[in-house]
């Protein structure tokens, strides 16, 4: 039985980067995936989502530019292409993994692992069985799509996250279960390729999680776009019938109505990979692996990462957590809390929404007095002179130091510029540093500076 | 000449002390009888005066350094003194001593250059707190000897000057706090707004624990506890006592006794009174194991658990069964006076042969107190409460009050034990018998 300091189960972002940060503290380091390296991120997330988004936004501007008169003859758009894009983007990123981890002389097994007691781990090669063994053990098998208990759901074709991404053929309508991050930015790629796209949703509002007037800026710009949009809906059963889908949709006050889409996306959340790990009995937080600040599960030596512990689902907490592992599983002593002062959550529809630190309700419930201003982007020359002037930068800050507590932004290019915000809570820059700094002229970023400004009282353009 | 400082001894017991801290810098002037530093024994921790008026020359010795008894740890002369060539004999003694003491030295370089680099031992340390290697540090004392400033301008240079966040600039501006005196938790020691946030509990906010580093006192109540509870067996017994006797004698006394000395005689005195001359009878209990013997102390000192600020002290009151109750009393509230205040000196915590326990002044009844060691028995006192209890067959409420006697059962086997209690008790129940 070949004998490793450390296995790492699982290829996605937690993993990997696991995998690649233990050996560079020295470690004999095995990966173990049953699919492709990369993960849900790489071949079903993250990147196939912003590669068809890109192109999503190309249609867009080109149908803009029009009205712009920049014409073209017609807009044709080829799925195939399309696609075939998205694959290559993957691929040359897939690879580019593949060389990290033989560069760090990482051993990478393909196949199904299934974790002993004794921390052995078994690995299903398809035609041949392996086994190995693992001083210490990162686990980092990530999630798949939840499958709600809809009446007739089961005998229903729907897409997933996982299988959209094969889809051949444009629908001409599409309804989208779930309005939460993934759901709103299929909605934005589908409704680009001119698909009558509609979303489902409980809640009272779209990406419930965040700030509710960016929530409600999104629902304005989605909708513009010819999105429809019922919150407060939920689905209560879902036929097939080859041709298209039949669902009962049902209001809070209980008015039942039925909804017709050539194609369903079921996008209401996600579940942990816990598969293979059973010998292991982890003790759980919900459907979760439970871990303490230094990423640890209940059993010595073995750890666990990305979203399989839940928290936010996002790849590059997934890969923070995942440096944690290693470094304490090389013998380190490190904490999550050094890591995750700030966590940038980032929306890629159009418009992107993105957002660090305290929402102004968080800060307010521990207690900040809490001192905000709004920026719009109209004010912005830079986001008028790109057409793209939805949207608005909202500062949130502390009344005596102007500490920044929290910052969102909707609008363009919101994903790039957080990070000037994220810098300036990671360094603890205060609002009277932002309101100094001079930023490019015209920019985007000039909202942060007048909304500092502001914050000052001595706004110029607001 | 310069007159050398050396580490007391002070007690019979002290091999070595540990330098708590300075209170004179180099170069400061001091006279005779101000205070000069803190040591740290494994009983007590204790100010030390200087017994010479003049300059403060050298500090051979650092904060935390455990230095041996009856060793130069500084010099006290005059401005121009040069302490040089002092220093040197007293090191060479040092070095004749211990020949291969300096182990971390040898760790640093190759030996010929360790030879021939000439630092003083307060700049070698810091050298090797700080992990720099001596021969990087040019020396600017005679004949190029290292002093500890330089290796403090060494690092200093290393670390130019203190890096802190907008953030916690404000916050420590606003609150008044001095940076160069905040470690940084951020990146290459950048001090962070919590580095400098006052301790504020706001709601929601996670709450975290707090550290409190096990030293001092604390860290000697540790040993001794550990030490005491896992090498002698602990039996424990207890009874109760009638204390309507004593209650009334207590009332009789008291206004004679605080018009004597001014001050108010506690049970604690009396009972202590008793346990002296119970111990004077039962040998076995005020005795201490030594290798193979049993030691049955000649006298009767007591040692009386106090609360003291940093932790529990236990001062001791020698010949408690040759003393009155006003005198008991007198040098009882002294002591404990002396320990609540940390002024205890090592003479008056040691030499204990049993101690006394009183938690009577909480809702405690009884409890099971762990040996002082090397002693082999400590009484734990309960509080005085009104029970019912059949006397001569009707419930009357009485005063009654718990002992509880823990005994190193390798000593005391449970009938002398026992014996022992039960005669304190009767003698307490009927205080009289003391005078006979
Ligand atoms: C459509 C979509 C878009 C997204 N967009 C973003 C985004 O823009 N930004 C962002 O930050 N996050 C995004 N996410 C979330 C992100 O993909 C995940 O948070 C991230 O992939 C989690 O990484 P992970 O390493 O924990 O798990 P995963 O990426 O899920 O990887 C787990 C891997 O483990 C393997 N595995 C599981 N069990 C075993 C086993 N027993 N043996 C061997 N291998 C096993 C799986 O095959 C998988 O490859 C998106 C997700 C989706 C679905």
């Amino acid at each position: 039985m070949k004998q490793f300091d450390i296995a790492v189960l699982g290829g996605g972002p937690g993993g990997y980067v696991a995998a690649i940060r233990a050996a560079k503290e020295g470690q004999s380091v095995v990966l173990i995936e049953a699919d492709e390296l990369g993960g849900t991120c790489l071949n079903r997330g993250c990147i196939p989502s912003k590669t068809l988004l890109k192109q999503a936004e190309v249609v867009n501007d080109i149908k803009k530019f029009e009205k712009w008169g920049v014409k073209t003859n017609g807009l044709q758009f080829s799925l195939e292409q399309m696609m075939g894009r998205k694959d290559q983007v993957i691929h040359q990123l897939r690879r580019g993994i593949s060389s990290l981890l033989n560069a760090n002389k990482i051993e990478v097994y393909r196949g199904f692992g299934t974790i002993q007691q004794d921390c052995s781990i078994d690995i299903n090669l398809g035609d041949d069985q392996k086994k190995i063994h693992a001083d210490r053990i990162i686990i980092a098998t990530g999630s798949r799509p939840l499958i709600p208990n809809i009446p007739g759901l089961d005998q229903c074709n729907v897409y997933t996250s996982d299988t959209i991404f094969d889809i051949n053929e444009i629908p001409n309508s599409l309804m989208i279960i779930g309005g939460g991050v993934i759901g709103v930015e299929f909605a934005c790629i589908f409704a680009s390729l001119n698909v009558k796209v509609t979303i489902v949703e409980t809640e009272d509002r779209i990406i419930s999680s965040e700030d509710d007037e960016a929530s409600a800026e999104l629902r304005k710009s989605l909708e513009r776009q010819g999105i429809e949009i019922l919150t407060d809906h939920e689905v209560i059963s879902l036929s097939d019938s080859d041709i298209e889908f039949k669902a009962i949709i049902k209001d809070s006050d209980g008015n039942k109505k039925k909804l017709i889409a050539e194609k369903v996306l079921l996008a209401v959340g996600r579940v942990p990979n816990t598969k293979g790990l059973e010998n292991l009995n982890l003790e759980m937080k919900g459907p979760f692996i439970k871990v303490n600040h230094k990423m640890e599960t209940s059993q010595l030596n073995v750890y666990a990462v990305g979203d399989v512990i839940g928290g936010l689902q996002l790849a590059h907490v997934a890969s923070a957590e995942g440096i944690i592992a290693a470094m304490n599983a090389g013998g380190e002593q490190v904490e999550r809390d050094d890591y995750f002062r700030v966590v940038p959550r980032c929306i890629y529809t159009f418009p992107q929404v993105a957002s660090v630190g305290y929402t102004e309700s968080e800060a307010e419930n521990l207690g900040y007095h809490v001192k905000k201003v709004k920026f719009p982007l109209q004010a912005n020359g830079k986001a008028l002179a790109m057409g793209e002037d939805e949207g608005f930068i909202k500062v949130i800050s502390e009344e005596q130091y102007g500490e920044v507590l929290g910052v969102v932004i909707v609008g363009t290019q919101a994903t790039e510029i957080i990070s000037e915000a994220s810098s300036y809570i990671f360094l603890e820059g205060t609002v009277e540093e932002l309101s100094k700094m001079i930023h490019p002229h015209p920019s985007l970023s000039e909202g942060f500076f007048e909304s500092a400004n502001a914050l000052m009282g001595n706004s110029i353009h607001m | 000449m310069a007159n050398e400082v050396f580490m007391p001894k002070l007690g019979a017991s002290m091999e070595s002390g540990t330098i708590l801290q300075w209170f004179k810098e180099e170069g400061e002037s001091i006279s005779e009888g101000e205070m000069l530093f803190e040591v740290m024994t494994d009983k007590v921790n204790i100010e030390i005066e200087a017994d010479s008026t003049g300059v403060l020359l050298k500090k051979l010795y650092e904060v935390n350094d455990e230095v041996p008894v009856n060793q130069v740890i500084a010099y006290i002369g005059q401005k121009t003194e040069d302490v040089e060539g002092l220093m040197k004999e007293s090191l060479e003694d040092e070095r004749d001593k211990t020949p291969n003491d300096n182990k971390e030295d040898h760790n640093l370089m190759p030996f010929k250059e360790r030879e021939k680099i000439r630092a003083t031992p307060a700049a070698r340390k810091q050298a090797r707190d700080y992990q720099i290697e001596l021969n990087e540090i040019v020396g600017t004392g005679p004949r190029g000897r290292i002093q500890l400033d330089d290796v403090k301008e060494f690092v200093n240079k290393l670390e130019p000057d203190v890096k802190v966040t907008p953030l916690a600039t404000k916050i420590a501006k606003a609150e008044q706090i001095n940076l160069d005196e905040i470690k940084g938790s951020g990146v290459q020691g950048k001090i962070m707004s919590e580095d400098v946030r006052p301790q504020r509990s706001r709601v929601g906010e996670e709450r975290r624990e707090e550290r409190i580093q096990m030293k001092g006192i604390r860290k000697v109540i540790s040993q001794r506890m550990i030490e005491s509870a896992f090498t002698a067996p602990h039996a424990t017994i207890t009874t109760e006592v009638d204390m309507s006797a004593i209650k009334e004698m207590r009332q009789e006394l008291l206004p004679r006794i605080e018009e004597q000395i001014g001050e108010r005689i506690s049970y604690t005195e009396i009972i202590m009174k008793a346990v002296g001359l119970m111990l004077k009878k039962h040998r076995i209990i005020n005795s201490s194991l030594q290798d193979d013997y049993i030691i049955l102390h000649p006298n009767v000192n007591i040692g009386l658990a106090v609360a003291a600020p940093d932790g529990l002290v236990v001062p001791v009151i020698k010949e408690c069964d040759q003393r009155g109750l006003t005198e008991l009393t007198e040098v009882t509230k002294g002591v404990t006076r002396l320990a609540r205040e940390n002024k205890l000196n090592l003479d008056q915590m040691s030499g204990s042969t049993f101690t006394i326990s009183n938690l009577g002044m909480y809702a405690i009844d009884a409890f099971s107190p762990i040996i002082n060691q090397p002693e082999s028995a400590i009484l734990g006192v309960g509080r005085i409460l009104e029970k019912p209890v059949g006397v001569a067959g009707t419930i009357v409420l009485r005063p009654m009050m718990a002992l509880s006697l823990s005994f190193d059962h390798r000593i005391i086997d449970g009938a002398p034990a026992a014996a022992f209690l039960t005669e304190l008790k009767e003698t307490l129940e009927k205080p009289i018998v003391m005078l006979a």
